[in-house]
This record gives structure tokens, C-alpha cells and sequence, in this order.
């Protein structure tokens, strides 16, 4: 921490003064030459980032779990093989280069030379294999599947690892991030057992920050890596990390700037759009486009009344989805027409049966006496029992709502609340629901996050957040098997439109929304967001403004 | 035989007596918790967003939740005996080594609590006890009512708003300054800084319990003969008052307190998140929804070791406070 830099006062007037000149000298193209020079310096080097992470971190393995406080923790002391843009196209990191063969059953990456760990061995293509074969197969709760296709990974020399394939595997490139794959030296794992290496609370990697301590239950202190690859990177001394538990105080706490960023839920919908108007912060919803995550309402398919496609269909066109965004979720999200979010470009369509029409309860109606389910002296139909996703308010006000407008219809909703280890058990182990909210990321590929929703090899008992409606039709579970393994992009996004038309058709899950997340951040740094994964890239980019 | 003999005797007595009963207590905490359907591992997954059966099997395997439960049970009593508190998985640490980093914040908060609730409680109980049904005494009752029946919450938020968003005097959270990291003086100034808001907020609510309690306990005292004889010997009101009367009517309080003291060494879960204050409190309850039972039945037997021995050194301060008391 001995780099010369100037006092935060002194260079803030400088550049204020550098920028006024600018102004007054060319008034026409003020607003473009004033932002000029803040591009052209030297980014400013220094200052303490405190991030507020919420709920609190329980370990740093991010090898090892991805739940989000964990990866918005750890994710600071790793590097992973490639970055991407904010339109999902990757970019090296540690990999300078990759070839994918002809027949996609190779990959091969080129490794950068100048790496090296934060206890100063180098990294080299041993790390990649071990990382990849032992780590991320081996303990992680995605890399399974990611790397399903990987028999092997040859490294020829020490910079350069090759990936040999059993099937083509598209999405596998989508999975190399810091966060989804980091990179782990083998040098400090090999031979120790993985699940309790010291290493999960005291991470070491190549990225950006290196770990100093961790005050359990106050702080924990990461601070610059000199060593890191990126020369000049990252400009900041330090990032602290931070948990409270209740949500007014962390409000209280960004507005006062005892701390500095915030992101996935980390201040509830209603404050952020506050926090926004304040000058010292901003609120912005970028930097989650790599978690395509979508909020809905998942049916029981097993059993009556959900086992009919009708019933179901019913609801679906019952939720006025444009009035629950703007009113339950503060206008954080934007309408869902099917399975696939619509980040992914690339295979996403809208051309499907359309439930946000204006008169969607005269068709609710119809569809429910076609389904045989007739209003009773009461004007009832038939009961229903609404299990709500334990993960927040907003779901419980989504719940109160979902009752009103079912009512609305004839259905009488009881609502259920429950914590979230009583919730997962009774969705996905003891199968024990009728209709229950839920919101999961799709992630950059649909073979990562979409499959498991709506696969038969995906009715798992026992396993949280796959198949929970227990829906499968042999011609959709051929369609996502022939796109995860055709390597041609166009094929691949047609079978995916097919896909979409027939499950949107079926509904097994009437989507509701794209959420988007706010992040809350003070203006004394900039660059904070700077790709699709938000605050769980490593933030070797954010510099004091 | 002497008294400090007695005593010792007395003492290990009461340890002794302790064993069973924290055993019993242990086995109780370890079946009450299967009541909880979920796992740890289901949160876990259930965390991480996504999760492969492999994953799941695997994490059930290395928490041993795998077992049968009699298996696991017999395991966890085994532990206990030798004083192991076992491992949690979620944290990756040791229970013991998660206990002992909160337990040291949770003290702190706690004592400065218990030595404010306590003596702010006892002078306003005698004050307004000295002058019954004065402007004095109604002001003070009106006092402890609105604090013991306003929400906690609510209270500390009113405190972060006025004293650290609008007046900018004390910190709003944390137990220190993080980014600054302070040595020395300075980082025991800045400690203190940060534990005023806490301590004040958590000290009210005990404060008017005590207020009550002492207030009756003076006014029940100052009817009784050996008052009167101290009057009659031409001592002053405020002599009889210190040496005679908060001498007897502090007992109820002591007892009170160190029913509290248990309370209050489980920590303060609305406090302890409405100012990111890292006491046991807190992780208890991230525990319990966690279902990471290994560190939630840690946290347990420590809370009942030190409820056993506070009880212990109460009852023995009645020997101190009134001699007629003896520990046998």
C-alpha cells in the first residue's frame, strides 16, 4: 500500500478544475469533453469499498457453493479461464485464447504466461486440469453438470490445457467466469480433502484481492493483489465486506456511505427506488444479465386440478403481470412470456401463446368451466392451497395478490408460508403441493438453467430446484436433448424456439417476470458495474470517481 | 467450619448437580431439533440455486445426516461428554471457534446492559418509590411503561435516525469501524462509540423492569418495623434509605437480574440485527434456519453452562447481600 497517490481532496479539485476549463472552452460539446478526461487519466488508484452482503457469508468456497452471499464474498480472491460482455460474448482472462474443433469434442486454451497465485506460485495448465476434473466435478453444486461432457483435460505444456469432450457441449463455454468456475491452485489443494480444505475460509486464488481476515460476524478484509495479471489492476486498496440483518439499518447505512454497494435484494425494492434519488447514489439494474432470472408460479402436474393442461393454462391468463411488476415489485422486472429469459437473445422468442392479454379472466373463465370445474351456490369452483417461495415479501405480497385475482375466477386460495428448509422439503422432496411460487436464475445457457425445470431426467426427488412439477413430454425432452449437444448456433436456437412454443402451449409454470435486480452504489467510485455478472464479477475495474 | 469453606462446598455441590442436568438438557436440545423438517444440506443446496442429486448425496454423507438418527444421537452425547462441540459445515469451522468470536461482543453488549439496566433501574426505582404518587414518581412509572412497551426495533431505528443520520454523532452500525482499523486507544474509543446506540436501546427495556421491581420492593420495605425503630433512633430518610431499606429491597432485583443474565447471554436478536452487532444472538437464529444443528446445539449448551453458572454466583450473592442467607 506504499503507491504514491494524492489525497482524495486534492486530486477531486484538480480534476473539477480540469473539467471546468474543458467546459467553458468548448460549450457546444460541453457534455462530451467534460467526460474526455476522466477516460484519457490515469484511473484513480486507492480508497475502501465496503460492500454490504446480505444474508451474512457463511464460508468462502466458492469452488464449492454458489449460494449468493458466498460468491458475492468470495468471488474477490479468484480468477476464472474467461470473462464476458454484457451481451454474453466471452473475453480472455486467464485464457488468452480458445479453439473449439470442428466436431466441438475439443477445446483448447491458450494460458497466460504471467499469472501467478497470491502466495506467489505460478498458474499454470495443472491448475486448470485439477480445477476442472477434481474441484468443479467433483464438489461444486453446478460444475457437474457444466462440465458433464469433459472426460479429460490434456495439458501438453504448461500454458496450454485441452478439453476433450464426449458429446459437444455448447454451454460450456458459458460457465467459465470467476464465479461459475473459479480457478483454485492445485499446489493447496492436492492430496487434502477438498470438502474441508482450510483454504474454504481463507481463500487463495489469482484474482484481484487477496484475502487479510475475517472478524466472523463483523467484516472481512480483502485488499489489493500486486501480483495480479492485470497490469495496473485493480485500482482500489481494499474492499470490505459487511453484513446486517435488518433491511431499514442497511438503508440507513448506504445513505449515510458507512457503506458502499449493495446488490441482489441487499435494500428492498421500495427503498431502492428512494435510495435512487439521492445524488450521492445510484441505483442501477445492470449487471445481472448473466442470471436471466425469471419469478412464477409452478404447478403441481401429479395431481388434480393441475394435471389438466386447461386449469392451468387458466391461471396463467388470470395474472395481470404488468400491474404485479409495477405494484408488488416496485417496476424491478419486466413481463415473462415463456421458460426462456429474454437476455438470451440468442434463443429467446416471443412468437408463443400469449397469456398477458386485457381480457385474460373472461378466457380464465372459459377454460374452467371447459375443464369441468363449475361455480358452485357460492360461485366457488374449487379450493386451492398456495404455497409461497420463503425468500422475501415481495412473494408474500405476489401471494395476496395471486388469492384476490383467483377469487376473482372462483378459486378459493388459502396461502402458506413456511421457512425455507419446511418450503424446499415439501416442494422437492415430499412433492407435497398443489401450486407454489418460485423464482430461478436461467443463467447464460439454457442447458444450465432452463433444462432442469422442465426435463424428465430432472424429476428428482430429494434434489432442490429442479422439476418440481413433475411435466414431460418425450418430443420436449428430445428437442433440449438435441440442443445441448449441436454445436451450430442457428439449429441450436431453433430447436430452442420449438421448445419454447410447446412448453409456453403446455404450461407446466405460468411466468410472471424477468427480475431485475437494483444495485446501489455511492458515487465516490465508478466502474462498479462492468459486465453481466454485476457485483459477482471480481470488481478489478472499480476505481474511486 | 468456616464460611469460605461452607461455601466451596457448597459450590461444588451445585457443579455437580450441573452435569445431569446440562446432559439432560443436551439430549432434550438434540431431539426437539429433528422435530425441524429440512436439512442443512437442502438449505445449502437450496442456496447455492441449483444443485445435482451427486451434490446432495454428497453433502448428506459428509454431515452424516445419512445416519440413523439413534446412531447420531448417541455420536452427539459422546461429543458432549469430552466437551467437543463439533464442526459446522456450513461454516466450515469449529463450533467452539464460532461460539468464541461472538461470545466476546455478546459479553460486552450484555454487561454494559446488565451494570445500565441495572443501576439506572435501582435509582429510578428508589426516586420515584421516595415520593410516591408525585409528578416525580408518575413520570418515571409513565417512563418504564413507554420503554418496556416500545418494540425494540423500533426504538433503535429512531436512535440511528436522530443520533447518526441527523445529528451525525455516533456510528449507526458494526461493533467497530470497519475500513478504518484502529489500535489501541483508539480502537477502544471507537468500540465504545459504536456500543453506546445498542447498549442505550437494549438498557431501556430492562431498565423499566427494574424500575417497577425496585420501585414495589422500596415501597414494600418502607412499611416494615425496622423502619420505623430506624426513624424512631432519629436517622435520616435518606440514611435509612442507602443503609437499610435498598440493602433489603435490591434482593428481588439480584434474582430478577440473573434470570435476565440468561436471557440476556442468548443475545438480543432484534438488536444484534437492527445494528449489525455480532452477538450469538443473531447466529442462533441464522442457525436455525439453516439447520446447521451442530452449531445451533453449541450455542445451546454454552447458554445453558452459563445460565447454570449465573444462577450459581446469584445465589451466592445473597450470603453477600443479606448475612441471614447461608449457602449450605
Amino acid at each position: 500500500m506504499n503507491e504514491p497517490h494524492s489525497g482524495p481532496t486534492g486530486t477531486t479539485r484538480r480534476n473539477f478544475l480540469r473539467t471546468t476549463g474543458l467546459a467553458t472552452a468548448g460549450a457546444a460539446t460541453a457534455s462530451l469533453m467534460v467526460r474526455r478526461p476522466a477516460v484519457a487519466a490515469e484511473p484513480k488508484r486507492g480508497g475502501t469499498l465496503v460492500h454490504l452482503i446480505q444474508p451474512e457469508v457463511p464460508t468462502l468456497a466458492t469452488y464449492m457453493s454458489t449460494s449468493s452471499p458466498v460468491s458475492q464474498a468470495g468471488t474477490r480472491a479468484y480468477a476464472g479461464l474467461l470473462e464476458y460482455d454484457f451481451d454474453l460474448n466471452p473475453k480472455p482472462s486467464l485464457a488468452e485464447s480458445w479453439k473449439v474443433s470442428d466436431d466441438g469434442l475439443t477445446v483448447t486454451f491458450k494460458l497466460r504466461k504471467d499469472v501467478v497465485f497470491h502466495d506467489g506460485k505460478p498458474f499454470t495448465s495443472a491448475d486448470v486440469q485439477f480445477g476442472v476434473m477434481e474441484v468443479l466435478k467433483g464438489v461444486h453444486p453446478r460444475g457437474p453438470g457444466s462440465f458433464r461432457e469433459v472426460t479429460r483435460v490434456e495439458t501438453p505444456d504448461a500454458h496450454t490445457a485441452v478439453f476433450r469432450l464426449g458429446n459437444p457441449a455448447p454451454y460450456m463455454l458459458m460457465a467459465l467466469s470467476s464465479y461459475e468456475s473459479p480457478i483454485v491452485p492445485k499446489h493447496l489443494f492436492q492430496g487434502s480433502d477438498l470438502r474441508n480444505s482450510k483454504h474454504a475460509n481463507e481463500p487463495v486464488g489469482a484474482g484481484p484481492y487477496k484475502f487479510v481476515e475475517w472478524k466472523r460476524g463483523q467484516y472481512i478484509r480483502f485488499d489489493r493483489f500486486d501480483k495480479y495479471f492485470k497490469k495496473g489492476q485493480p485500482y482500489l486498496d481494499r474492499i470490505v465486506q459487511r453484513s446486517i440483518a435488518d433491511s431499514a439499518t442497511r438503508t440507513a447505512v448506504l445513505e449515510r456511505g458507512e457503506a458502499h454497494l449493495t446488490g441482489f435484494g441487499g435494500v428492498p425494492y421500495s427503498d431502492a427506488k428512494a435510495l435512487g434519488k439521492l445524488p450521492h447514489l445510484t441505483v442501477t439494474t445492470k449487471g445481472y444479465e448473466m442470471f436471466s432470472t425469471l419469478t412464477w408460479l409452478e404447478f403441481n402436474t401429479r395431481k388434480p386440478p393441475f394435471d389438466n393442461k386447461k386449469v392451468r393454462q387458466a391461471i396463467a391468463y388470470a395474472m395481470d403481470r404488468q400491474w404485479i411488476i409495477d405494484n408488488i415489485w416496485f417496476g424491478f422486472g419486466k413481463v415473462a412470456t415463456g421458460p426462456i429469459n429474454s437476455n438470451l437473445k440468442q434463443f429467446y422468442t416471443a412468437d408463443v401463446r400469449n397469456y398477458q392479454v386485457p381480457d385474460g379472466l373472461e378466457l380464465a373463465n372459459r377454460l374452467l368451466d371447459e375443464a369441468g370445474h363449475k361455480r358452485n351456490g357460492s360461485g366457488v369452483r374449487f379450493e386451492l392451497v398456495h404455497d409461497l417461495t420463503p425468500y422475501g415479501e415481495e412473494w408474500q405480497r405476489f401471494g395476496e395478490y395471486v388469492k384476490q385475482r383467483l377469487d376473482q375466477l372462483g378459486i378459493k386460495v388459502t396461502l402458506r408460508y413456511e421457512d425455507v428448509a419446511t418450503w424446499l422439503r415439501r416442494v422437492y422432496t415430499d412433492l407435497d403441493f398443489q401450486m407454489t411460487s418460485n423464482w430461478l436464475h436461467g443463467f447464460a445457457d439454457p442447458v444450465i438453467g432452463v433444462h432442469r425445470n422442465y426435463h424428465s431426467s430432472f424429476i428428482k426427488k430429494g434434489t432442490v430446484f429442479v422439476n418440481g412439477t413433475g411435466w414431460s413430454s418425450p418430443r420436449t425432452d428430445q428437442l433440449m436433448d438435441k440442443a445441448a449437444v449441436e454445436p451450430d448456433a442457428t439449429k441450436r436456437a431453433a430447436l430452442y424456439k420449438e421448445l419454447q412454443k410447446l412448453l409456453v402451449e403446455e404450461a407446466p409454470i405460468a411466468w410472471i417476470l424477468e427480475n431485475k435486480f437494483p444495485t446501489v452504489y455511492n458515487n465516490k467510485f465508478a466502474d462498479v458495474i462492468a459486465g453481466p455478472l454485476g457485483i459477482l464479477e471480481t470488481l478489478d475495474q472499480v476505481r474511486l470517481a | 467450619m468456616g464460611i469460605a469453606r461452607t461455601r466451596l462446598r457448597y459450590v461444588a455441590r451445585r457443579l455437580a448437580q450441573a452435569v445431569p442436568i446440562l446432559l439432560g438438557i443436551a439430549v432434550m436440545n438434540f431431539l426437539l431439533l429433528q422435530l425441524a423438517p429440512g436439512d442443512a444440506a437442502t438449505v445449502l443446496a437450496g442456496e447455492a440455486g441449483s444443485a445435482t442429486p451427486e451434490y446432495m448425496a454428497m453433502l448428506r454423507q459428509r454431515f452424516g445426516l445419512d445416519q440413523p438418527l439413534s446412531l447420531q444421537l448417541l455420536y452427539y452425547v459422546k461429543q458432549v461428554l469430552v466437551l467437543d462441540l463439533g464442526f459446522s459445515f456450513r461454516h466450515n469451522m469449529s463450533v467452539l471457534a464460532l461460539i468464541l468470536e461472538r461470545l466476546g461482543p455478546t459479553l460486552l453488549l450484555m454487561g454494559t446492559t446488565l451494570v445500565l439496566s441495572v443501576g439506572f433501574g435501582m435509582l429510578l426505582g428508589v426516586a420515584a418509590a421516595r415520593r410516591v404518587g408525585s409528578w416525580r414518581d408518575s413520570l418515571i412509572s409513565i417512563l418504564a411503561i413507554v420503554s418496556y412497551a416500545t418494540p425494540l426495533f423500533w426504538v433503535g431505528l429512531m436512535l440511528i435516525v436522530v443520533f447518526s443520520l441527523e445529528l451525525d454523532w455516533l456510528p449507526a452500525t458494526g461493533m467497530e469501524s470497519v475500513a478504518m482499523f484502529y489500535e489501541g486507544w483508539e480502537r477502544i474509543v471507537d468500540v465504545a462509540r459504536h456500543l453506546v446506540l445498542p447498549a442505550v436501546t437494549l438498557s431501556l427495556f430492562y431498565m423499566a423492569l427494574y424500575t417497577r421491581l425496585m420501585r414495589a420492593a422500596v415501597l414494600e420495605q418502607s412499611g416494615l418495623d425496622y423502619v420505623t425503630t430506624a426513624r424512631a433512633k432519629g436517622l435520616t430518610d435518606r440514611r435509612i434509605t442507602v443503609r437499610h431499606v435498598v440493602r433489603n429491597a435490591v434482593l428481588p432485583v439480584v434474582t430478577m437480574a440473573g434470570i435476565q443474565t440468561g436471557n440476556l447471554l442468548g443475545g438480543s436478536v432484534v438488536v444484534e440485527s437492527v445494528f449489525g452487532w455480532p452477538g450469538l444472538g443473531l447466529l442462533a437464529f441464522q442457525s436455525l434456519f439453516a439447520r446447521d444443528f451442530n452449531l445451533l446445539l453449541g450455542i445451546f449448551f454454552v447458554s445453558a453452562c452459563l445460565v447454570v453458572l449465573v444462577n450459581l454466583l446469584v445465589d451466592l450473592s445473597y450470603t453477600f447481600l443479606d448475612p441471614r442467607i447461608e449457602a449450605r
